[in-house]
């Protein structure tokens, strides 16, 4: 016999599970329903372009789709090792003093809001890369580099946690079979761990993806596919904020639910991807 | 107490002035003791004696714990040469391996039973697969575990039954080939059967290691002991003589009045 508190509670998680299910789903179908119009016939060519002039009603949104793929993709190449890094100076390669000022630190960073990452970039990093390189500064290289220092707090809190777990699971056993600190980190907790660490990849790469604030402040928006680090860029968040801010009435704006649509996807594949990954690893 | 050990085996374990306190509150205080070789040697004493935390102090596991201070002097008689464990230039991995533990419930990892033994071995002390294989083998035999699984040494550890999962953890410990075997109540979470199995197993290694158990049963240390120690409340440590606890009552009368 289950409890009527626990009842009671089962059916409240049930209650948020499936809220929380509905919305995902209706928030896809809203965007399917408004870009239905955009997915119909010419339109799909238009959409599936490389060149987007509203002005001639072209409305390629494939730079947009590349722009955000390789914006996220770096940022997180560069995101995951770090944070690996630092969960495992953390728990075990690093001196246990620094451990706790560390893991404050990275949690700290999840509080600043984005906007001040962009803002700050603009006024110091973009002159950097500016005086360093050519170019405006304005770059893919600019918000690859800021996406990476906001994403880089999710991806430790996640594989942190993920370690914690392990190493309370563990306890004293491998310490006490005479295994050093890294070669319990490497041995038992890094392998023990490999539900986490998929879990956190796709979570930044979820965030990466969907931050719409730094590649608008810093990637200097070219709507064109960028052919090197120092070329500025446009994702498809920046780019519906963009079109959101200055239209509201022409075709162009209807794409936006297109770009929706596609965001959603790629997020959704990546997800799916790793499941599957981590499954055939099992 | 040096008299005492007279018609015992050489000392194994020699524990002088030790003192353990966590964040300022002394759990071990100025505790002196002599394990002879062999056993097995049993600590008794109450829950929160800090007996646990004295089997602790011999493989340096409390310093795993943050505010833990120890201090006094731990000497372990490996090989005929006596090293000291809170020597600065003791290898403190190594002094694990050669002390090994069992832990009041089976700590398998989650992993196979194979890679549960194999992982040590080849992780601390590099062997090579065919070196390990034999290890393994040879450890599961020494605990009569071989038989049992020999079919499913891929299978995971927690598919084993508690009493396998005790032994499995004891065979890991013995591969390592340690001098001196911890053992924290390792009956505690068995069933009498398995209980016994493990019992009779102590039996058997005393031969090859020192065994130090920690215990809560009274009747077990009447079966098994060769020399008993009772851990007081305060952290004192009170030696008992062999006619107490060869004796069932008066083993009850001397824990009535020392606990």
């Amino acid at each position: 016999m289950t409890p009527p508190t626990n009842r009671l509670a089962e059916r409240l998680l049930f209650c948020a599970t499936a809220v929380s299910a509905v919305a995902v789903l209706a928030i896809f179908g809203f965007l399917l329903w408004f870009s239905l119009p955009v997915f119909h016939g010419d339109a799909v060519a238009t959409l599936l372009s490389w060149q987007w002039r509203p002005l001639r009603g072209e409305f390629g949104i494939l730079p947009m789709l590349a722009g955000s793929l390789c914006l996220s993709v770096s940022a997180m190449l560069l995101a995951y090792p770090l944070a690996l890094g630092i969960c495992c100076f953390v728990h075990g390669a690093g001196p246990a003093r620094a451990a706790r000022p560390l893991v404050t630190a990275v949690r700290f960073m999840t509080s600043v809001p984005t906007v001040v990452y962009g803002l700050v970039s603009v006024f110091l990093l973009v002159p950097l890369i500016r005086n360093a390189f050519s170019g405006s500064g304005f770059s893919w290289l600019a918000a690859g580099l800021v996406l990476a220092v906001l994403v880089i707090p999710t991806i430790v809190l996640v594989i942190d946690g993920q370690f914690r777990q392990v190493q309370n699971g563990i306890g004293l056993t491998g310490i006490a079979l005479g295994l050093g600190p890294i070669q319990q980190l490497l041995r038992l907790t890094l392998p023990l761990s490999a539900r986490g660490l998929g879990v956190a990849a796709a979570l930044g790469f979820g965030r990466a993806i969907g931050d719409t604030l730094i590649p608008l402040m810093l990637a200097g928006n070219a709507a064109r596919l960028p052919h090197s680090l120092l070329d500025p860029m446009r994702t498809l968040t920046s780019h519906i904020a963009l079109v959101v801010a200055t239209d509201s009435q022409s075709l162009a704006y209807g794409s936006l639910f297109a770009c929706g649509v596609v965001l959603f996807l790629v997020s959704l594949l990546v997800n799916l991807a790793l499941r599957g990954l981590r499954a055939g690893h099992d | 107490m040096e008299n005492g050990n007279n018609q015992l085996n050489p000392c194994a374990i020699r524990i002088e002035d030790l003192s353990v306190r966590f964040d300022g509150r002394a759990v071990i205080n100025h505790v002196n003791l002599e394990v002879c070789q062999g056993g097995p040697t049993f600590l008794l004493g109450r829950s929160g004696s800090g007996k646990t935390t004295l089997l602790r102090a011999i493989n340096r596991l409390n310093e795993c714990f943050p505010g833990c201070e120890t201090s006094g002097r731990i000497r372990l008689n490996l090989g005929g040469k006596w090293a000291e464990v809170y020597g600065p230039g003791t290898p403190v991995e190594m002094l694990r391996r050669q002390a090994g533990m069992v832990f009041q419930s089976p700590n398998v990892l989650p992993l196979s039973v194979e890679r549960n033994m194999s992982l040590p071995l080849r992780t601390a002390l590099g062997l090579s697969a065919d070196e390990c294989a034999q290890r393994v083998e040879q450890a599961l035999r020494e605990v009569h575990l071989w038989e049992e699984v020999r079919d499913r040494l891929a299978a995971p550890a927690t598919t084993l039954s508690g009493g396998q999962q005790q032994r499995l953890c004891l065979a890991r410990a013995l591969a390592l080939r340690p001098e001196i075997l911890l053992l924290d109540e390792p009956t505690a979470s068995l069933d009498f059967k398995a209980a016994r199995q493990i019992e009779d197993l102590l039996a058997e290694l005393k031969s090859r290691y020192t065994l130090l158990v920690v215990s809560h049963s009274l009747s077990q240390a009447h079966r098994l002991a060769e020399q008993v120690f009772v851990l007081r409340d305060g952290g004192r440590v009170e030696r008992l003589a062999e006619n107490v606890f060869r004796d069932k009552e008066a083993l009850l009368a001397a824990m009535d009045e020392l606990v």
